[in-house]
């Protein structure tokens, strides 16, 4: 029974521990956050309801996988004129990619940190207005006082500056 | 645009149409772009759910989410349950959250107290409300600093740290210096606290105030008036409340209880199903001050325990005495030889937090075939262990049968005397486990096989294991004080955990 109160506690616990790798997987094939969130909550939904399917010897993670893939096909078709999303085959070969680099990109977050307290004090600011804050283009333009334009510029290379930190730190680490 | 920039847009969602088939094309070509823009996804993504700075969390799988769009997901739901799942794993802030309280005072004491909440215990924090005391006495502290003994029957409410109302009953207050100001409500006045001792009965919504020391303000339907020390406003027919009674009640009902503790344990020490049994009494005289005598009869002495570290301090009574453990090197060394069929573990705990993985209470030294484990798992839970390996295998992991019961040590339970107990018989391979008497699990490990020994040797309480010279070990001490501890060589049931658990519980 999915209901049954030890499988349920398992869930949670699976999903606990895996929800943040689980919303990465989705974000980079729907790159859109709201979007990303609503397919990680059907996606938990649907792994609640196949829960007794999952076989507890095997690695929890690439089976949720399938169920948010599904979940993501599921999601085009509903807003298949939404003129942003990436196309089926895409979505595939993006998917298949990540498969490849996945412990990749787990290291490349690892180092992340690091990287983030690099950062001078106006950068620190613009990651604390955008990421934590949650401040709109249109709050963020005011406070810095910059154009639209201007400030998605300074965005780009803030996101740049971090890439390139984790990658260089990667190579220091013979990683890369 | 090039890609970076445009990868950078569809993240941000400041793309166009063109831009974004752009960007299609560019990932459908070449893997090496598939992968700059995996890359920035990734980091992107982790950056909305972790967006913290320097704090050393990033690496962590932590579960921090902002709270979620509800839309077209709640009719989807087929069960109750899942909701409650969803609250579950779904923690509503982004940055850690700090563990709040309503609370505005404390029940310090009680005396026979009776309440109509009837879940309120000494110890627990009180949040504004109304407190109906039945019978008994009952001491309240507020966090202002204010002090209010009230007797039974009485209604008070609780307003806030600087703020209550007798709505009846006796109430005796105390307001020390920095608790000045603090405002008793009573049907007709309302008391101003200067920093004193007052008393105020209210019967048939009439009151009546006396002042013991120090200065009141009484607040009345006329003008403010002082009341000094020996002052009184309002008829009463009753006496004041006095100060004393509390205290000396609830010394005479913890001897009482100590007495009775002890009358127990005289006959409990001659169960020849003991194979030690440990009540912390340490003689005045001896002069190293380390000796955890064993009491258990007939009396052997090569199973007293040695104290190292865990200091000496009071237990379940005033007069009884306990060993607290608090530092990584706290532990009682104990030596107990023999194999047995069965065993039990009871002890008299107060633990004080669960801040380790593993919290000690009687652990043997390694691990080796049929030596019991015995610990507070880090959520609170009960966890006994025992492993036999099969002589071929070097680790015991895969062999280790593991019980544990549900969390028992909660905000709610730490910091008051428990009861604990375990069962095991290496027949039937179950495992009970109780808190407070109560039975809280109850398992035969799929790993068990009928009529392997049980073993102690060299073990400890409130610790694990002595070190291996130069190797780093576990910090497993118990954060807390025992103050009875009784191994047994055979199971005792229910009824008899019970009982000791009756015996020995603190009110």
């Amino acid at each position: 029974m999915p209901g049954s109160p030890n499988n349920m506690e398992n869930l949670i616990l699976l999903l606990t521990q895996h929800q943040a790798a689980l919303f990465r997987y989705i974000f980079s094939l729907v790159p859109c956050e709201a979007d990303a969130r609503d397919i990680l909550q059907e996606t938990s939904v649907a792994l609640f309801r196949k829960f007794e399917q999952y076989d507890a010897t095997r690695p929890f993670l690439p089976w949720a996988y399938r169920f948010a893939y599904l979940q993501v096909q599921k999601h085009r078709e509903k807003s298949a004129r939404s003129p942003l999303l990436f196309s089926e085959d895409v979505i595939d070969l993006i998917a298949n990619e990540r498969a490849h680099i996945e412990p990749q990109l787990d290291e490349r977050l690892r180092l992340l940190d690091a990287c983030l307290g690099k950062l001078t004090p106006q950068d620190k600011e613009l990651v604390t207005c955008r990421y934590a804050l949650r401040q709109s283009a249109e709050e963020m333009m005011n406070r810095f006082a910059l154009s639209r334009r201007t400030l998605f510029r300074n965005l780009e290379l803030l996101r740049q500056r971090l890439h390139e930190c984790v990658t260089r730190q990667l190579q220091a680490e013979g990683l890369a | 645009m090039n890609l970076e920039s445009l990868i950078h847009a569809q993240l941000e969602g400041e793309i166009t149409q063109e831009q974004h088939a752009q960007l299609e094309n560019l990932l459908r070509e070449d893997w090496q772009a598939r992968r700059l823009y995996l890359e920035l996804a990734d980091q992107h993504a982790r950056l909305l759910q972790q967006p913290q700075i320097g704090t050393g969390r990033l690496h962590q799988t932590s579960a921090a989410f902002q709270p979620l769009r509800w839309k077209k997901f709640v009719p989807a739901l087929a069960t109750v349950a899942v909701i409650t799942l969803a609250f579950v794993f779904w923690p509503r802030e982004t940055i850690d959250t700090e563990a709040t309280s309503n609370g505005v005072a404390m029940l310090s004491q009680t005396m026979d107290a009776e309440f109509a909440q009837n879940s309120l215990r000494s110890g627990d924090t009180i949040n504004p409300g109304i407190i109906k005391l039945a019978k008994g006495l009952a001491q309240i502290e507020f966090f202002s600093g204010a002090t209010a003994l009230i007797e039974g029957s009485a209604e008070i409410e609780v307003i806030s740290a600087w703020e209550a109302r007798c709505v009846s009953g006796r109430v005796r207050v105390h307001v020390p210096p920095a608790a000045k100001g603090f405002l008793m409500h009573a049907p007709g006045m309302k008391l101003e606290d200067l920093g004193t001792e007052f008393a105020l009965n209210v019967k048939d919504n009439t009151s009546a105030v006396h002042v013991f020391e120090g200065e009141v303000i009484a607040h009345t339907d006329k003008a403010p008036s002082s009341l000094k020390e020996g002052m009184t406003l309002g008829q009463t027919t009753a006496d004041f409340l006095p100060i004393s009674e509390l205290q000396g009640l609830v010394k005479q009902r913890q001897g009482q209880r100590h007495a009775d503790w002890q009358k127990w344990s005289q006959e409990a020490r001659k169960d020849p199903r003991l194979i030690a049994y440990y009540t912390f009494k340490h003689w005045p005289d001896d002069r190293w001050d380390r000796l955890v005598n064993n009491f258990a009869e007939p009396r052997r002495k090569e199973r007293a325990g040695g104290a190292v570290g865990a200091q000496w301090t009071q237990g379940r009574w005033p007069e009884k005495e306990a060993l607290e453990f608090k530092r990584p090197g706290d532990r009682v060394r104990l030596n107990l030889d023999g194999t047995y069929q069965a065993l039990t573990l009871a002890c008299w705990v107060k633990v004080d937090s669960v801040d380790k993985k593993y919290n000690s209470l009687l652990l043997t030294d390694g691990y080796d075939n049929g030596e019991p484990h015995w610990q507070i798992f880090e959520d609170g839970s009960l966890m006994f262990s025992i492993a036999y390996r099969p002589d071929s295998q070097i680790k015991a992991g895969k062999y280790n049968q593991m019980y544990y019961s549900k969390p028992v040590f909660t905000a709610d339970s730490l910091g008051r005397w428990h009861h604990l107990a375990v069962s095991y018989d290496n027949q039937s391979g179950a495992v009970i486990q109780y808190f407070d008497g109560q039975e809280v699990s109850r398992e035969i490990s799929a790993l068990h096989q009928p009529g392997r020994d049980i073993a102690f040797g060299p073990c400890e309480i409130g610790n694990w294991g002595l070190p291996t010279a130069g190797h780093p070990f576990p910090i497993r001490n118990l954060n807390g004080a025992i103050d009875e501890f009784a191994i047994y060589s055979a199971v005792q049931g229910a009824d008899e955990v019970k009982a000791m658990f009756e015996a020995g519980k603190v009110e």
